[in-house]
């Protein structure tokens, strides 16, 4: 995308808030919440593609949404977790970051 | 009247009426200057990475001698507007770290929405409008948005007002604009599930 044309520097390089995030190595999570504008198929895609959940496993995590009105979708080190937030910002899911228990 | 998205041999493919086209292309246009707007008055544009920076300097030069400094740099609040908010969504359910969040990522967030936007006013251009496998995802993302903006904008909440706004729709002529949105609404609703519709069917499947 273009965005990627003002290098890795200006993306990460310049975050310096590194003192948190390495004492904070406890993992996050990535939760997607329902919402009444996106499309089943629309969402259960997202996940398909993104995270190349299988057919089934998407299926079911977007029910969870749309029945229990959230569900984990991800897990793991917390730049990561920001990465796949961003991410779903992008195809308009409403995503949230949340630290694990 | 438009045909819905369906997968061929050379990737997607809906037949829409030229106004059809102009229409959704002027949707896509309208949701990049709100975009473009909500960039001006953050003023980011210069300043996001300039801020980076600054802080790295004041650190070099010894001056940020307390290493707890990250609580000094302001976070960005979200959009008042509802549409940008739903378009630019807090990342977190704590203000705090959701404003530290938006301060390093929505400038890229706005620009890649952006990028999406102007991509699908590209395939908008001709008839019919035909997407690849890589076009597809980018144009069903700046639909997306486009239905978010106008969800925003009908006061879209839960299911008993995508009820109330599916309702309004199909009634033939739109005498407010309301159900001019409705109608819009209905329209960029019915194309993004064809088209996803198709792009799912043609995934492989699960291994």
């Amino acid at each position: 995308m273009s965005s990627a044309a003002g290098s890795t520097l200006t993306e990460e390089g310049t975050d310096l808030d590194l003192q948190g995030r390495v004492l904070n190595s406890r993992p996050y999570k990535v939760v997607v919440w329902n919402d009444p504008v996106n499309l089943m198929s629309y969402v259960a895609w997202v996940f398909r593609s993104y995270f190349g959940h299988s057919r089934e496993k998407a299926h079911q995590l977007m029910l969870q949404v749309h029945h229990e009105g959230r569900s984990v979708v991800a897990s793991g080190p917390r730049e990561k977790a920001e990465r796949d937030v961003t991410a779903l910002h992008g195809y308009g899911l409403q995503a949230t970051l949340e630290e694990s228990e | 009247m438009a045909r819905a998205f369906r997968a061929t041999t050379r990737g997607y493919r809906a037949d829409m009426e030229s106004h059809e086209r102009r229409l959704l292309s002027h949707l896509c246009a309208d949701v990049i200057t709100m975009l473009e707007a909500r960039g001006e008055a953050l003023n980011d544009d210069a300043a996001s990475p300039e801020d980076s920076f600054a802080h790295f300097r004041r650190e070099l030069a010894g001056l940020g001698a307390d290493l707890d400094t990250s609580d000094e740099v302001p976070g960005v609040e979200p959009p008042e507007d509802a549409a940008l908010a739903r378009l630019l969504p807090d990342a977190s359910k704590d203000p705090e770290e959701a404003a530290q969040f938006r301060r390093l990522s929505e400038a890229s967030l706005r620009e890649s929405k952006i990028a999406d936007l102007r991509a699908a006013r590209m395939a908008l251009e001709s008839e019919p409008v035909t997407l690849t496998e890589e076009q597809a995802p980018v144009f069903g993302r700046a639909l997306n948005d486009v239905r978010l903006t106008l969800a925003a904008r009908l006061s879209i909440d839960d299911e008993t007002d995508a009820e109330r706004v599916h309702n309004m729709a199909g009634r033939g002529k739109a005498a407010t604009t309301d159900e001019f949105m409705a109608e819009l609404y209905a329209f960029t609703t019915w194309l993004q599930e064809t088209l996803f519709s198709a792009m799912l069917d043609v995934m492989p499947e699960d291994e």
